[in-house]
């Protein structure tokens, strides 16, 4: 793990269109000799299983050094994210445009929470 | 003579269309909308309006996506109204309108070929004004030099497309160089048009397609400053009508800087009242927006074109026996569309403070 | 008889004891020195946990302020997401790992690894460019925001995992070496007291019985030589009474095991 992590350079996110057309504007956006992006857009005709494919695929590359996902689309595959414990890529929930921010359902914010709590 | 048959053939579309215009939103629906709380507030506001019951059959969290989608539909729906209804030349007036937008889809779909998209889904993201029977044609084409002899071919673009650009510029320049090139062809050959359907259409038309040709040039140069654009290449771009043609657009073709550019334009009275306003404006604005300043006061320079652009637009509607209402009923219903997707965005991203920054129409 | 707890299973001999109390010695040092770490741990991890809940709640305001900006952009231009999309290559916002000491742990923390690209210069060149170059800017910063509180946070599952083991580490020389190892100090110490005594008593027995062999011998002497000289028959007794006792002493041995 502690060598790896210095080839790790790239952003990636999971998200829906205008979250993801921001990210890229800022230059984020990466797509490599394979063809493979290290974006997905996902709006509502897009499959939980195709959501729950890149999200493997973002976790399991050696380039990626954090994944967003959007917080709404994160509920989505809840218990994938959840049992996502891997300092690498870091996992940021972000919130859309539509969809605030809520700290509650934040993975890490839940255990942040808790052991604040305790 | 031209006022005399007008009515023969064009009288009823144009008692349409004023209509039409009657029912855009006034300054007291908008200052309604700005008061709503909830975007379910907002439709029930609507709903008050012209637009009816639009929303109605929309899952309850209406984005605002789906606002401006269902407004532009109702925008569209009216235009294939007046566009079926209508005779030579109107027709053929209203087939100009339509090219604006059929430069964009078609540029969108020159950007799927070139990355090797599956084009077909890129119909449903196309501007529905401008789209036309043979669009779906473009999506066959696999590569450049099909899509560009089937351009040629099929769409109503083709003379923008063989005098300006070659197959290889297709493949080499900027996508954006290749969607101003033929915007300028557009917007000199619709003001060639309008010329010869005589006053007094082509007056007003001039004047508002002269404002669009100055603002374009105006714009492209702001943009382009600080970009790989080549000032030669930038000056290709401007188109050759307007008020700031020729002396303007030359001067604007060699500033370095906004300052530059308002220099160039300093020669007509709205234009250099656009910079100066939008300086002071700047001024009281960066309090809300630290290290924005110089973007602060060019997005300030677009809304003030925004303005003049609806002033000009409400002017046409003054004038009798002339095709220019239809052109400005649909520029000032576009930005009615622009101005209900702000309010719900402001309402949305509960952004209160910059919920005014719409431009009414009436 | 050897402490009640658990304890190393070895031969209770002084060279172990001596090991012993060496490795009961380390281990209290590691343990002070571990749980020192775990403090220094929790107090970086306090702070960091502190800075994560802020800048996930900053990360809301940025964000929202950030896809405004875009709305801006839909305002000034239209739907420019595809475009957006398809001139995406190559990244021109990366990140370079750096690392961070904390108290022997490696924490990585992300820094904003940003070249001047020219992707989207010329989007919204005819009309809205400003838009979106300020959208490209307030998006940046946003980004910039979520690298930092992606730093934050692999910081803080690091840590997290770390301290973990620190505690567990802590809590097992705690609970159960150090208790182990004083165990076996303290049943090796009984063995080798139970050994002292037994040979203390061994010894005494051993002197009584030689006793009783000399007085044996004594009187023996005594009835045998009577008419010898006293003297002489002195020294002659002590000199195989040494031998007498070597060989004793292997039977005495002999007849304790038996005993």
């Amino acid at each position: 793990m502690t060598t790896s992590f210095k080839d790790r350079s790239l952003l990636a996110v999971i998200g829906d269109e205008d979250s993801i057309t921001g990210l890229l504007l800022a230059g984020i956006g990466h797509i490599n000799e394979k063809h493979e992006k290290n974006f997905l857009i996902v709006d509502s005709k897009t499959q939980i299983s195709a959501i729950e494919n890149a999200f493997e695929t973002f976790t399991g590359r050696q380039d990626i050094a954090i994944l967003l996902i959007n917080q709404h689309i994160a509920e989505k595959i809840r218990p994938l994210v959840d049992r996502y414990q891997n300092a690498f890529p870091a996992l940021l929930e972000i919130p859309s445009k539509d969809h605030p921010y809520d700290p509650s359902k934040d993975s890490v914010l839940k255990r942040v929470q808790k052991l604040f709590g305790e | 003579m031209e006022a005399l048959f007008f009515n023969v053939s064009t009288g009823f579309l144009e008692g349409i269309v004023r209509g039409y215009k009657a029912g855009l939103l006034t300054q007291a629906h908008y200052s309604n909308l700005t008061q709503c709380e909830t975007l379910e507030d907002f439709r029930t506001q609507l709903s008050t309006t012209d637009y009816g019951n639009f929303l109605a059959n929309e899952p309850s969290p209406v984005s605002t996506s789906t606002i401006a989608e269902k407004a532009t539909q109702v925008l569209v729906d009216q235009f294939n109204f007046l566009r079926t209804n209508a005779v030579e030349p109107l027709s053929k007036f209203f087939d100009y309108i339509t090219y604006a937008y059929m430069i964009d889809n078609v540029v969108l779909l020159i950007t799927g070929t070139l990355h090797e998209r599956d084009t077909h889904e890129l119909l449903e993201r196309c501007h529905p004004l401008g789209v036309f029977d043979t669009l779906p044609a473009l999506c066959v084409a696999t590569n450049v030099e099909e899509l560009y002899h089937t351009a040629l071919v099929e769409t109503p673009l083709a003379p923008y497309f063989r005098e300006c650009l070659s197959a290889a510029d297709l493949d080499a320049l900027n996508i954006e160089i290749i969607r101003n090139t033929l915007y300028k062809a557009y917007l000199e050959d619709f003001y060639n048009f309008c010329a010869s359907l005589g006053s007094p259409t082509s007056d007003i038309m001039h004047q508002i397609l002269s404002f669009e040709a100055d603002r374009r040039a105006i714009n492209i140069t702001i943009n382009s400053f600080g970009t790989d654009l080549s000032k030669e290449r930038r000056a290709k771009l401007f188109p050759t009508i307007g008020r700031l043609f020729p002396e303007g657009n030359n001067n604007l073709a060699r500033a370095d800087d906004v300052e530059q550019a308002r220099a160039a334009v300093d020669y007509i009275q709205e234009y250099r009242s656009f910079f100066e306003t939008s300086t002071q404006s700047s001024a009281q604005n960066n309090s809300g927006l630290d290290g924005y300043d110089d973007h602060g006061s060019a997005s300030h320079l677009e809304d003030r074109f925004f303005a003049q652009e609806v002033h000009l637009n409400k002017l046409a509607f003054l004038q009798q026996f002339s095709y220019a209402v239809f052109y400005s009923y649909i520029k000032l219903k576009e930005q009615e569309i622009r101005s209900l997707t702000w309010i719900a965005e402001c309402i949305a991203q509960n952004n209160r403070e910059r919920i005014g920054e719409y431009i009414g129409t009436f | 008889m050897s402490g009640t707890g658990p304890r190393e299973n070895i031969f209770p001999t002084r060279m172990a004891l001596t090991n012993m109390k060496l490795r009961l010695k380390g281990a209290q040092t590691g343990h002070s020195l571990l749980a020192k770490k775990r403090d220094a741990l929790t107090t970086r991890f306090r702070s960091i946990l502190r800075k994560v809940d802020e800048a996930k709640r900053k990360m809301g305001r940025v964000m929202q302020l950030a896809s405004f900006s875009l709305a801006e952009v839909t305002y000034a231009t239209g739907d420019i997401s595809y475009l957006v999309q398809e001139q995406a290559k190559t990244a021109t916002f990366r990140v370079k790992a750096r690392q961070e000491n904390v108290s022997g742990v490696v924490l990585p923390a992300f820094d904003v690894d940003r070249v001047a690209g020219s992707d989207f210069n010329l989007t919204g060149l005819g009309r809205g460019g400003q838009q979106v170059l300020r959208a490209k800017e307030v998006y940046a910063k946003a980004v910039e925001t979520l690298v930092e509180l992606a730093s934050l946070q692999t910081a803080f599952t690091i840590l997290d995992e770390v301290i973990r083991a620190t505690n567990r580490r802590v809590n097992a020389i705690e609970h159960v070496v150090i208790p182990r190892l004083e165990n076996t100090v303290k049943y090796i110490l009984s063995e080798l007291d139970e050994m002292d005594r037994e040979e203390f008593f061994r010894l005494k027995k051993v002197q009584g019985k030689k006793k009783r062999d000399a007085e044996k011998a004594e009187a023996a002497k005594m009835i045998e030589a009577g008419a010898a000289g006293e003297a002489d028959g002195e020294v002659k007794m002590e000199t195989p009474s040494t031998t007498e006792q070597a060989s004793d002493l292997l039977n005495d041995k002999d007849g304790d095991v038996i005993f």
